[in-house]
Formats: structure tokens, sequence, C-alpha cells
């Protein structure tokens, strides 16, 4: 476990160092951003001075780490707001967005998953099969607008979009979530059916446990560690912002802001947003390894 | 994990999933006294002295008021302050008795103008030091009167004063005016936490500007009555479809944005002046007025509108002729089919628009290539001159200095917005000597851009909402008179069945 922990300072830095080279490289003058096509060029130099960009790039980086060390993420260049602030707010509406198109993912797939590996063949095996290709096949950016039309606009139930009023996350998560739960009934069905053949399943049936029990208990328990790695992952790219659903819905979270630091040229945001992206997807790696250990004990031990 | 604790969860899920419908079945849009507009961008910053965007200004202008505004006309008109000329370099104004109450109730003086482009001046960060740079010293006589030396004679000097004044006492103590802005505009800043609320002064009617990027999430929230107000930023078959709509409201009229391709005068081929010609008579710009813009868009000669005090109502159109364009390609001796390369962004409406230049210029037999660029990229390859032709437009421009910035031969990036590196130096008299009429006459002749349109403006309201008056350059005044009638508070969801409808 220990280990397991250590690994993951070579993988932070790295994220820093490489975030840091590649928004150094990228052309175009922070400073210009900053006062403009026709400033001076001695008030350029000035204000490079004052910011430390003339400074060699390991003295950056290391002022970089220091400065992050302390939770400083600096200000952005369009706003003159610290980041960190900005980061405050938006990572939790990030958060809110994706654990709920998760709970929308699991409330659908797990179930729709389960029924087509029990009814394999049959007719509901075919529906979910194709209500999950369905939804995996329709992106974001269409699905979005045709929730919107359907529950908002013709049934009046959902705003259209927004963060401000109450239910404004639904939609947003049901464009997310549909496409999650589609991918997690293929990958249920799968390993439930996989696992439904196997010998300990075939001795608690033999032993006359409820149906019921030997599913959910048996084979569901022993089908979830592909499901786990599945739902970890996509954890990751939810949490590290999903683009085109929070701009469609206008949602303020970090995946808009992120594209909007890149358009803008705003480095030093789009630097902060690429770090805790980065990390986010360390953490939620690592929270996975760990519910491994919980749900299958033999991992453990082999730790 | 057990068995009981799975369904436990899945139970849970569907518990959670179903209150937030049935809270939404009775669902009311929050806010229900509030004046509502969905924008497309929302201000950068709400300090003055760092804005930069056509946000920012359009807000800014709101929250704060200014010594100097500008007529129909574009001349320079007092706000806060009239003037005289003392000097080619010394300027005196006189505050009036309008406008002088800050938002947390101090009086406004001449203290504070001094202490507002005084602390421009002083900032390492500010992009409006330059533009201020002239400024030598600013003296203060009397709460009412102050005068400003200058460094060099600028007799467009009061053009340049339209920033928005800020309290001293807050000045002093570093007040973030981004975070808090305290003005004595005609509105007040209230809150800006997913949108932007104010407050008119006059009444207390709250507003609330909302981003909303997508213009069709934009078009589906007036339309359901999620919103009140839209301005701008719209293809027209959407403008189309609004007003088709029995419960809004469609009002358009001209604009002053101008709109261009911008040509490199360090291409070896677009510095021929036979091809530019050539360029300007291959494009049909009326077919692409009639059937790909708002109406109200009409033809453009040169940066400045015909009604501007220095604009130039005399200049002839390049007239659409392909037959034309190709006999100038072919004189210049230029192999056909010319290949271009045309960049722009990746806006659905501009990538359409360069897509019908395409298909006119083939006629012309120029094959041009469109390369849409991410705005970042893009804006970064022009500013760079990296590029052949690119479109683009100039937003809310009232000052003919406009001319310099763009073609005067000191301009040339990075000192200046000269970004196609044209050099003439008949053009450069004539700026020097402040003769816009022949520099816009000489400009269209020299054709350093090929001249677009103004493009049209149009707002959508709801048709409770009344008194709202658009602006030429699409700023964000008509908020100051708009009102909303009582009927949406009696019914509040009839809008919505109207507008789908």
């Amino acid at each position: 476990m220990i280990k397991r922990l250590l690994g993951v300072v070579p993988v932070v830095f790295g994220v820093l160092l490489l975030t840091f080279l590649l928004v150094h490289l990228v052309p175009g003058d922070p400073i210009e951003v900053m006062l403009g096509e026709s400033a001076p060029m001695a008030d350029r130099a000035k204000l490079r001075a004052e910011l430390g960009l003339d400074q060699s790039l390991p003295v950056q980086f290391l002022h970089y780490l220091q400065a992050l060390a302390h939770g400083d993420f600096g200000y952005s260049i369009h706003t003159r707001k610290p980041i960190a602030d900005m980061l405050l707010i938006r990572i939790p509406a990030t958060a809110a967005l994706a654990l709920c198109a998760l709970a929308i993912a699991i409330g659908l797939g797990l179930p729709l998953g389960i029924i087509a590996a029990l009814r394999q063949g049959k007719w509901q095996d075919g529906l979910a099969t194709l209500s999950s290709l369905t939804l995996s096949a329709m992106p974001h950016f269409w699905l979005g607008p045709l929730l919107m039309l359907l529950f908002a606009l013709w049934l009046g139930w959902l705003p259209v979009s927004g963060m401000s009023e109450p239910g404004s996350i639904v939609l947003p998560a049901l464009t997310l979530g549909f496409g999650l739960a589609a991918i997690l009934t293929r990958m249920t069905r799968a390993s439930m059916l996989e696992v439904m053949n196997e010998d300990f399943v075939r001795t608690a049936r033999a032993k006359g446990i409820n149906e019921h029990k030997v599913i959910l208990r048996h084979a569901l328990r022993a089908a979830l560690l592909p499901i786990v790695t599945v739902v970890g992952l996509q954890l990751g790219s939810l949490l590290a912002g999903t683009v085109i659903t929070e701009t469609v819905f206008g949602w303020e979270g970090i995946g808009r802001l992120l594209v909007e630091s890149i358009e803008k040229r705003d480095y030093p945001v789009t630097q902060a947003c690429v770090v805790v992206i980065a990390l986010t997807y360390v953490v939620i790696n690592l929270l996975t390894d760990l519910l491994y250990t919980r749900i299958d004990p033999r991992v453990r031990f082999a730790s | 994990m057990k068995p009981g604790q799975v369904c436990k969860y899945i139970g849970l899920v569907i518990i959670m999933m179903t209150t937030v419908f049935l809270l939404n079945a009775c669902n009311r849009h929050s806010g229900q006294d509030e004046i509502r507009s969905a924008v497309s961008q929302l201000p950068q910053t709400l300090d003055p002295r760092y804005a930069m965007d056509a946000a920012s200004a359009r807000v800014n202008r709101l929250i704060y008021r200014s010594l100097v505004d500008f007529d129909e006309h574009s001349q320079p008109i007092p706000a806060l302050a009239s003037w005289r000329v003392l000097s080619p370099r010394l300027f005196r104004f006189t505050l009036g008795p309008e406008g002088r109450t800050f938002h947390d109730g101090r009086y406004l003086t001449a203290e504070d103008v001094a202490a507002t482009y005084q602390s421009v001046l002083d900032l390492p960060d500010s992009p409006l030091a330059a533009e201020f740079g002239n400024i030598s010293k600013i003296e203060v006589h009397d709460e009412n009167t102050l005068d400003f030396f200058l460094r060099d004679a600028d007799s467009n000097f009061p053009m340049r004063l339209i920033l928005g004044i800020l309290p001293l006492e807050l000045i002093a103590t570093n007040h973030d005016f981004s975070a808090e802005p305290v003005g004595s505009g005609p509105f007040k800043y209230v809150s800006w936490r997913q949108a932007l609320h104010l407050e008119r002064v006059k009444d207390k009617q709250r507003f609330r500007l909302e981003e909303v990027k997508d213009p069709t999430v934009r078009v589906l929230k007036l339309v359901r009555g999620e919103t009140d107000i839209l301005q701008g930023d719209l293809p027209p078959e959407l403008v189309r479809y609004l007003q088709k709509q029995h419960s809004l409201e469609v009002q358009e009229s001209q604009g002053t944005n101008f709109a261009y391709i911008g040509l490199n005068m360090r291409d070896p081929v677009l510095s021929n002046p036979l091809v530019r010609q050539a360029l300007a008579h291959a494009i049909d710009r009326e077919a692409i007025i009639q059937h790909a813009l708002v109406s109200g868009s009409r033809l453009a000669e040169t940066i400045l509108p015909p009604e501007h005090w220095a604009g130039n109502a005399d200049l002839q159109a390049n007239a659409y002729d392909p037959g034309l364009a190709r006999e100038l390609l072919q004189r210049a001796g230029v192999r056909l089919p010319l290949k271009l390369v045309y960049k722009t962004s990746t806006d659905a409406q501009r990538v359409r628009l360069a897509t019908m230049m395409q298909a006119q210029m083939h006629e012309a037999g120029i094959a041009l290539e469109i390369r849409s660029l991410d705005w970042g990229t893009f804006f970064e390859d022009i500013k760079r001159g990296n590029f052949q032709l690119y479109s683009l437009m100039w937003v809310g421009i009232k000052t003919p200095e406009i001319y310099h910035l763009a073609f005067h031969s000191s301009a040339i990036p990075p000192t200046g917005a000269n970004r196609g590196y044209f050099m003439d130096k008949k053009v450069d008299t004539l700026i020097a000597v402040s003769d816009w009429t022949n520099a816009a006459a000489r400009i269209h002749e020299q054709l350093p851009y090929i001249p677009l349109w103004y493009e049209g403006q149009f707002a959508a309201t709801q048709k409770y909402i009344t008194g709202y008056t658009l602006q030429p350059d699409g700023n964000w005044d008509g908020l100051v008179d708009v009102r909303r009638s009582k009927l949406r508070s009696v019914f509040p969801g009839k809008n919505t069945l109207e507008g789908f409808k």
C-alpha cells in the first residue's frame, strides 16, 4: 500500500513538469495578452521582470513549485483574480455534475446489464443491448439539445441551461449519465455472463440458496471488478470536466474553464486546470485500487 | 458488498432522481422580478482600468460614468464633464452636476478623476497605460475642475477620456474593483456568482446577465421564458425563427461594426495591387448580406461608417465581377487558379461566410483554402503575421485614430494593429494631419483590407419587455430604459406555451 502511495509522487512531479513545459512552449506571450498589442516595449520588459518571466525556465519552475506548495496557483491574466478562487468555484460544480451522472449511470447501467445477462437471448436482452448501443452512439452535443427540447421546451419540466434554478443539474447529468450507463450495461452484461457459468455459482444454487442471493451476493460481487475499473476511469474523465456538456448547458465547471483559458491564452489558468485534472486522475486511480481490495480480498493478499 | 446494500443503493439513486423530477415538475423560474439577459460573453473584468474586451466595455459603461461620451455621429460630447482647449497641450475639464454620486454614497470630485487616470498610468499591468501615456501631469483646481497636461499636442485627446471614474479612497486602498465595482453609473453592482446581477439605481430594478455560449441554447431559453432579452450573436436563421414566435418581439437596425478581410502585404502575390483589386471584385457581398446575414447589415467601404463625422460617403464599391477579377489576375501575371489560404475562427457563422466566399472566388479563378482555427491560435497567427488572408471585425470603433492603429507604418505589431504590414507614405501623411476622409479614400484605393459589411444589430425580447433600444455598436445601453409589464407576474407560464406554438 505504501509502495502504491509512494508511486504517486513521481507521477505528480512528472505531471507538473510536463504541464509547465508545455504551457511555456505554446506560442504566445502572456505579457502581450496583459498589456495589449500597442504597449511600449519598455512597459513590456518592466512587467516581464516584475512577474519573473525574464528568468530561466528552471528558476521559474522552482518558483512555481514553491508557490504551489503554498496552494498558490497565481493569478489569471484576463480576470486578474486568484486562480485558486476560480478553481474553488469550478471544482465543486464539476464534482456535483460528475457524481450525479455517475449515479444515473449506475442506477440504469447495473440493473440493465444484470437483466440482460440473466435473460440472455430473450427480448429483454435485445432491448437492453439496443438501448445501450443507441445511447453510446449519441454524441453529447446532440443528445444535450435533444433532452433540452424534450424536457425543457415540450414538457416544461426542467430549465434549459444554467446552474441557478433547482433541477438545473438534471439535464446535463442525464446527458453524461446516459452515455456512461450504456457502457456499464454492456460491461455488466459481459461480466455477469462470464461469472454465471462459474462453479461457485452452480455450487451456491446446488446448496439451495435463493436465486436473488445467488445473483447479487455471489455472481454480481465477482463480476464487479471490471465494472469498478470502468467506473473509476469514467469518473476520472467526468471529474476532469466534460467540456461539451458544460458548454452546452452553461455549467460553470472546470472543463469549460480549461477550454476558455486555452482560447484566451490565459496560461496560468490553463496550467492550473491541467494540474488539477491530472491530480484528479491520479487520486481516482488510487481510490479504484483501494476499492479492489474491498471487493476482492485476494487482491489485498497479492499486494 | 451485500445484496441488500446493492438494492438499497439502487433504491436511493431512484428516490434521488424522482425527487429532483418532482421538484422540477412545479419548477418556476427564479428571480421573477429580475429582467434577464442571456449573452454570449460576460465581461472579463469589471475594473475599467483593465477592460479590453467588448463585453467588459459594455458592462462598465453601465456601472461607471466617464468624462466624455459620443453622440450618434461619434462626435465626443460631455458626459461627466465639459472641456476647453487652453492650448494644444492643455485641456481643462469641468465636472457638471449629473452623475456625481458614487454607489457607496460619496460625492464624485475632480480628485477622483485625477486619481483614476493617475492610477492607470501607475499600474504596471494596465493595458490602457499606453493609451494615456501622453499625459504628463494632471492638476486639480477645485472639486469640479482639473487640467490635463500633455507631452505632445493631441486634438483628439477628449475622445480618449471614456474611462470609468473610480473613487479616490478605494484606489488608495488597492480596492479590487473587478470583484466589487463601485462607480457612479446608472447601474449598481449586486453580485457575480454564475450570473452577473446589477441593480438600476433610479428604480432599483434588478437585472441578471447570464453567459450562454451556445446560440441555440440562448434561443431555447428565450422561447421557454428563461430569459427576457437576447441581443446579437445569432445566425440569421435563428433570428428568423425568433421572428415567428408570437410571444417575442424582434427589433432590427443598422450597425457600425466593420467586417473585413485582412491581407498580408508581405506576401509576394498579395503585395500586387492588381491582385488585391481582383479579390475585391471576386466577392459578391450583396448576395452574402442578403442570404447569410441579419437584416440591417449593409455594404462597407471603410472602417468608419458614412454617418460618422470622419466617415467618407463618396467611396465607390468594388462591384462583384468575377470576369474582371480574372482579367486583373491575368494582368498581374498570376497563374490561375490562384491558391490562397484564408484563416478564420471556428465560429460556425464565420466558417459559413468563408465557404460562400470560397465558392464566389472560384468563379474568378481563385482557389481559396479555408483554415478554421480555435480563437487563440487564430488570433495569435494574425498578430504574428502568419497568414495570407484572414477575416475579423472591428467592434465599437468611435474615433478615426483607428486608421493610425490599423494602417500607419509605425503601427506594425508589436506596437500596433497593422497586422498586414501595410506601408504607404501617403496614408501616413494623411493620418499625421488628421485628414481622415482622404486617408480613408487612399486606404480604400490601396486595399490593405477588403471591406465587407457593417453587421446589422438585432434584439429579441419577450412581449412584456418594453423600451429596449438597439445601439449601432451593439452596446447594452438599452438596459437603462427597459421596462417589464406586470403581465408576466400574473401568468408566469403563459409565455412558454405561446413561445413554443
